[in-house]
């Protein structure tokens, strides 16, 4: 009995001794990465794929977390007070870093090799580049059905007339509640037609002066944009009063709505991205770019590995893996615009046949500014007549 | 007199650590903040001029258009509005329930799903707010248009003229599970004998309530009062994932704007001024709470 005892005491520390051997050689702790990206759902899902072939390159681990900008605007300054990041790279506006820059890392080292396979320049502050695009969005236009077009007669207005006479013949579908649905959330959708609405009837010019604050918004030519195109249609009920955009996706593509002003990320929302049909205002010659921007911290833990990964990114590697999952417009303009799927192609079409691109108005201005601009904004869809109180307010509180 | 000055060193070892802890953590912080207050992001003094800044801002107080013409009419205003309505309204609410549902089959049940209000944090009760008061999803603009009121029948919070009574309305749903639980705690120790004296001089319901419920519970009231006060003057989580103080500013708070000030303006000092008026608006509760306290009337 006794030997018997021994015997199993002896196996059991060998199969245990094993196992522990296995577990060591099976868990070999990884180097890993931490990255927070501002996406989720679909978006985050085109982004993945870089994510794994960097993995699998560079036998690492990286964790993704999602956070708004507007989420960590509020977070970051105190953990940045208490020398911790919650990720070794993270993706936040622009004008947030350049204001911010004593958080970041230089970035110089990274890009200055490559800078002329870059479309968009970086983000610098005090000589150095604080913050890099990743890429890019594009507001092309208003997006329709290509099925509902066709199924009611619907074309393509090439006139301002024609685009009025469409809103009215989309008004008049059963079923349909109003012709252009408006986007809302924090306010950036209805802040993004009211750019296409600037660009396209005081040009590209009239939006670079306004970034620039070269002209007021209580200017003639401002004011004149907002009474001659957009608060006509405002009155005449054309857009809708501001639903949530992703339900607005929803509402939209179940033909409540006919047409939906958008960045291309839509493309990467809906049920069947070739039926999608996109189409600029009669006239616009340029159309508002934007890019999603990153930086590393200086708190962050894994600075080499961050740069690593951020270099990946941006490498013509990555940014081709970027192009193939569609929904965003990659920044390097050595990757054939042929590798993304169809109805981002569409969008790159849209692109190159403007005569230029701008960049975002309330991004490129920031601050709390950028959330004054989506609530006045939100006030005028639902009570045009406040039109010369916004415009008063919005230029009353520009950033001096 | 030596066993004086021992009780007195246990009791100092036992409030040490919370007086330490509250120093660091409350009071320090509150200083820096009053000192902030009056300076501005360069380290110079500025005497008021951030509070005057503050309250001259139309977000705060907007003199254009208050009384003459709709919202937006500032947070001062809306932050008043709100107790106005939503103070009476919790408290009534909470103590017609309490009675009605004291002592009925099936009163703890109705008394709990009341309460779930309370369960529920509040920034998810911000978010079910929209989704409530919205055209295409919610019940009050579908019962609205199903009354034949087509201008109640769209997005309340979509419009300057319904987004703060939306956020109110919203928030009496959540906020009167807290009156009812309290005021009915309260029920619970009104002595019976009044009640049974009282039908012997033969009171009806109505003398009852009103000689003997209500004030047998005006402690209890006292307390929901300042209580919903402050939650009132305090209020931001609901507004900022309801509305975030919009449309055009028509539902702003002071919380929010003290907000908007710390985290989009990057303005700690102006943010600072906010605090500081808010935290005299919450003295004066917690003033007049301890106050009726001392006088023995809670």
């Amino acid at each position: 009995m006794k030997k018997m005892t021994v015997l199993i005491v002896c196996m059991l520390f060998a199969v245990s001794g094993l196992y522990a051997t296995g577990i060591q050689e099976g868990t070999e702790a990884k180097p890993t990465v931490t990255i927070s990206v501002p996406w989720a759902g679909a978006e985050l899902d085109q982004f993945l794929p870089v994510l794994k072939a960097f993995e699998a390159k560079e036998n690492v681990k990286v964790k993704y977390l999602t956070y708004r900008g507007e989420d960590l605007s509020s977070i970051l300054p105190a953990q940045f007070e208490a020398k911790q990041s919650l990720a070794d790279i993270i993706f936040i506006w622009d004008w947030w870093v350049k204001k911010n820059p004593q958080y970041a890392i230089d970035l110089t080292s990274l890009w200055a090799p490559q800078k002329s396979a870059f479309i968009p320049s970086p983000a610098k502050a005090g000589g150095k580049v604080v913050s890099v695009p990743y890429v890019m969005v594009a507001k092309p236009g208003f997006w329709y059905r290509k099925s509902f077009f066709s199924a009611n007669g619907l074309k393509v207005p090439g006139t301002w007339l024609e685009f009025t006479l469409l809103l009215k013949k989309i008004g008049s579908i059963s079923g349909i509640k109003n012709p252009i649905v408006t986007g809302n959330g924090v306010g950036w959708p209805i802040s993004d037609v009211t750019e296409h609405f600037l660009i396209a009837f005081g040009g590209a010019d009239l939006q670079n002066d306004l970034i620039n604050k070269k002209v007021k918004w209580t200017d003639p030519r401002v004011k004149k944009v907002f009474t001659n195109y957009l608060v006509p249609l405002l009155v005449a009920n054309a857009f809708s009063d501001p639903v949530e955009w992703t339900q607005a996706i929803e509402l939209w593509w179940g033909g409540d709505y006919g047409l939906y002003f958008m960045g291309n990320w839509i493309t990467g929302m809906v049920k069947d991205a070739s039926d999608l049909g996109v189409f600029s205002l009669p006239g616009a010659k340029a159309l508002v770019t934007g890019q999603d921007w990153a930086f590393i911290p200086k708190y962050s833990d894994n600075v080499d590995l961050a740069k690593k990964l951020l270099s990946f990114m941006l490498s013509k590697e990555g940014q081709t893996i970027r192009a193939k999952s569609g929904g965003k417009l990659v920044i390097r303009n050595d990757v054939s615009s042929s590798l993304y799927p169809k109805a981002d192609q569409a969008v790159a079409a849209v692109v190159a046949k403007m005569e230029t691109t701008v960049t975002d108005l309330d991004d490129s201005i920031g601050g709390d500014w950028q959330r004054l601009f989506w609530d006045q904004l939100k006030l005028l869809w639902v009570s045009p007549t406040s039109l010369d109180d916004v415009l008063r307010k919005l230029q009353s509180e520009l950033p001096k | 007199m030596k066993s004086r000055l021992k009780q007195w060193r246990i009791g100092l070892s036992f409030v040490l650590p919370a007086v330490a802890l509250m120093a660091v953590f409350i009071v320090y912080p509150a200083v820096k903040t009053l000192i902030l207050s009056f300076f501005d992001a360069q380290g110079n003094w500025v005497g008021l001029k951030n509070f005057i800044t503050f309250l001259s801002h139309f977000d705060t107080l907007d003199l254009s258009r208050f009384p003459s013409k709709g919202p937006p009419w500032g947070s001062l205003i809306n932050n008043s509005i709100w107790i106005i309505i939503h103070l009476p309204t919790t408290v009534i609410l909470g103590i017609v329930f309490a009675v009605l549902l004291n002592n009925i089959k099936g009163g703890a049940f109705i008394k709990s799903v009341i309460f779930l209000g309370m369960v529920i944090p509040m920034v998810v009760g911000g978010v079910i707010i929209r989704f409530l008061f919205d055209e295409n999803s919610g019940i009050i603009p579908l019962v609205m248009r199903f009354l034949g009121n087509e201008a109640l029948g769209r997005s309340w919070t979509a419009y300057p003229q319904t987004a703060l009574m939306a956020l109110i309305l919203g928030s009496i749903l959540l906020w009167t599970g807290f009156s009812l639980t309290m005021h009915a705690a309260g029920l619970s120790t009104i002595p019976k004998e009044l009640y049974e004296a009282a039908d012997v001089d033969g009171a009806g319901i109505l003398r009852k309530l009103f000689s003997i419920t209500i004030p047998m519970l005006a402690p209890v009231t006292s307390v929901v009062i300042a209580m919903t006060l402050l939650y009132e003057i305090k209020i931001f989580d609901i507004v900022y994932t309801a509305t975030l103080g919009g449309p055009g500013g028509s539902s702003m708070v002071l919380s929010l704007q003290m907000y908007f000030y710390a985290f989009r303006k990057l303005d700690a000092n102006m943010a600072s001024a906010v605090a500081t008026v808010l935290t005299l608006f919450t003295l004066a509760v917690g003033i007049w709470l301890v106050r009726r306290n001392m006088k023995g009337e809670i």
